[in-house]
């Protein structure tokens, strides 16, 4: 009895949780023309590369979708080895005063973005930041940083420090002993980071839509938010494939890396 | 399987006699690392100068202090004025002053409280639902991969989905119908309070499957042996759940919590692309209200003090969080 009822919950939750995901699919499937203003339930016609191209060249995701995938790439790279300079000057070094410095760094992540955003946007008025691909990458790489901080740093005090010593005893410099030992012992460290500050900024938003606004330079996100403000003229059928090719990269490197993706993100629990 | 268990479980008692009592894992991060603890005058001798590790700190510090911590302070700063974007003028408190009595405000507070209950009553307790449901059961992990496939979608992507579903001629209402509620059938995003309700609910079909994940970590840490103690004490179902599994889970929850709260006073971009916090503003929540505030109507003194508002509320409310996240103060002093 509690046996087929815990199976007949968990089915029902695994149904009720693809529908949108079915229904995703199977409209972005159907052509624009014969979309009758009703979601259809079942396919209708196979238009799905004719929305899709729609969605990439007219209405702009394309151009911001490279653009996203450049500041997601770049950004995510620079903000790990950014952070595990840090987390290796906080945990390796003789820094003084620590706890200060990780507190500092950590802050970062504590308070919400709109903490930052209005002087942020005259700080890029005034240094004629606004609108540039510059400007986005700069304050991509300083949001990614402290989270990317907190999760090296963790995993960097698991070390022991005898490594380092033997290493300081053979006479090797610190850079040595940060590319050659710490980088390659924290392999998969730096990979969760990566892929957890990648899905960050290429699903941001909020800073896409403050911090720029020409179609060149502003980021996957916003080009899909100003797509989906145009609903009725457009058509929900490109609005969808819009959708389904912003949501592609993250689902593919969450399908390849999953330990990876989910480790970023549940290293807060363990 | 079992190795991993009893390894785990030392380090996450606080006595020997914790077993009568919730286990409390209070895992606390060393700010003193073995490299340093080790001897303080010699290690630094043989490392260097104290001062050595701050080139190496440097880069994340511009790019923290420049970015954010500064503006986080010119933030503050500039809640104390009257700033149309072009203009400012000192007015000291008078930008809180006005937020008690603005009913946007209060609009706002009010669809906050309830975003912050929502996300506790479905995505945490579905969560765990789940989590309990397909604890070692056979399928269970492609249960539980399908319902955090939405994790890895954007809130904005999320939110052009929904709308397709909660538009007033969306799937939802076709549903409702074609099975004959068509008195359940409603404009869901054109009206208040339902719009907000909605929106949690699409929020939950996103969220869930990270909660699911982390309930089923803490299940797995469960020890075996106090499973099979309770079983032969003849407890089962519920009351193996309400006494044993519950308690277990106490410091995952913390987690789960502290971060469903965290994610729901900073949720921007479901709501943004849903509604804009529309219609007439009744869906806003405080981190839309600054947003308009700030960059719409060009209240960037009276934004900030919203802003100002929402970072107090979200660092009060995880503080339960954050404490097991800092490192250990204690073990530095010594």
């Amino acid at each position: 009895m509690g046996r087929i009822f815990r199976n007949l919950f968990v089915a029902g939750c695994v149904v009720l949780w693809l529908i949108p995901l079915y229904l995703l699919v199977v409209n972005a499937l159907t052509p624009v023309a014969a979309y009758t203003g009703r979601p259809d339930w079942a396919p209708r016609g196979f238009a799905v590369w004719e929305n899709l191209s729609t969605a990439w060249s007219d209405a702009g995701i394309g151009e911001s979708f490279l653009s996203s995938m450049v500041y997601a790439m770049v950004c995510g790279a620079a903000a790990v080895v950014v952070a595990a300079m840090a987390a290796f000057a906080v945990v390796v070094l003789p820094i003084p005063k620590p706890v200060f410095w990780f507190w500092l760094i950590y802050s970062g992540t504590l308070f919400p973005l709109q903490m930052f955003l209005a002087p942020l946007f005259g700080m890029y008025a005034d240094g004629n930041l606004y609108d540039t691909r510059l400007g986005l990458m700069l304050v991509y790489v300083a949001w990614a940083v402290p989270f990317a901080f907190f999760l090296i740093r963790n995993q960097m005090t698991t070390m022991p420090p005898e490594v380092t010593e033997a290493a300081m005893l053979d006479g090797a410099s610190f850079r040595r002993i940060f590319w050659r030992i710490h980088v390659p012992l924290m392999g998969s460290s730096l990979a969760a980071a990566f892929i957890f500050q990648f899905t960050a900024v290429w699903n941001d938003l909020l800073f896409g839509i403050t911090l720029s606004r020409s179609p060149d330079i502003q980021p996957v996100m916003a080009a899909l938010t100003t797509l989906n403000n145009a609903y009725a003229s457009s058509g929900p059928p490109v609005i969808l494939a819009g959708a389904l090719i912003v949501s592609l990269p993250t689902l593919v490197v969450f399908l390849v890396f999953r330990g990876l993706f989910l480790r970023g993100i549940t290293a807060t629990a363990r | 399987m079992t190795d991993a268990m009893s390894a785990a479980t030392p380090a996450a008692t606080d006595g020997p006699g914790a077993a009568g009592k919730p286990l409390r894992i209070r895992r606390r991060i060393p700010t003193r690392t073995p490299h340093q603890a080790a001897d303080g005058i010699r290690a630094g001798h043989r490392l260097g100068h104290p001062l050595v590790g701050i080139p190496w700190a440097l880069p994340a510090l511009l790019f923290v202090g420049v970015l954010l911590v500064y503006p986080f302070f010119r933030s503050v700063y500039g809640s104390f004025f009257e700033d149309n974007g072009f203009t400012s003028h000192y007015t000291g408190l008078d930008n809180y002053a006005r937020l008690a009595d603005d009913p946007i405000f209060g609009r706002s507070l009010l669809n906050t409280v309830m975003w912050v209950a929502g996300t506790l009553l479905l995505p945490v307790a579905i969560g765990l639902a789940i989590a309990v449901a397909t604890h070692r059961m056979r399928f269970g992990w492609l249960a539980q991969l399908l319902i955090v496939l939405p994790y890895a979608i954007s809130g904005a992507a999320t939110a052009v989905l929904w709308k397709f579903i909660l538009t007033s001629e969306g799937s939802l209402n076709e549903v409702l119908h074609g099975i004959g509620l068509d008195s359940l059938a409603r404009a869901w995003l054109l009206e208040w309070p339902q719009n907000t309700i909605a929106m949690i609910v699409a929020s939950t079909w996103q969220a869930t499957g990270l909660n699911v994940v982390l309930f089923a970590i803490g299940l797995r840490a469960i020890p075996r042996e106090t499973v099979e103690a309770a079983e032969l004490d003849g407890a089962t179902g519920w009351r193996m759940f309400r006494h044993i599994t519950l308690p277990q889970l106490r410091s995952v929850t913390v987690v789960v919590v502290g971060m469903a709260i965290v994610n729901s006073l900073k949720a921007f971009d479901l709501i943004w692309v849903l509604t804009q916090g529309g219609p007439a503003r009744s869906s806003e929540t405080l981190a839309l209200t600054m947003y308009r505030e700030a960059f719409r109507l060009f209240h960037v003194g009276y934004g900030s003090a919203i802003a100002l508002v929402l970072s107090i509320i979200v660092v009060a409310s995880s503080w339960m969080y954050l404490r097991r996240q800092m490192p250990d103060t204690s073990a530095a002093k010594n």
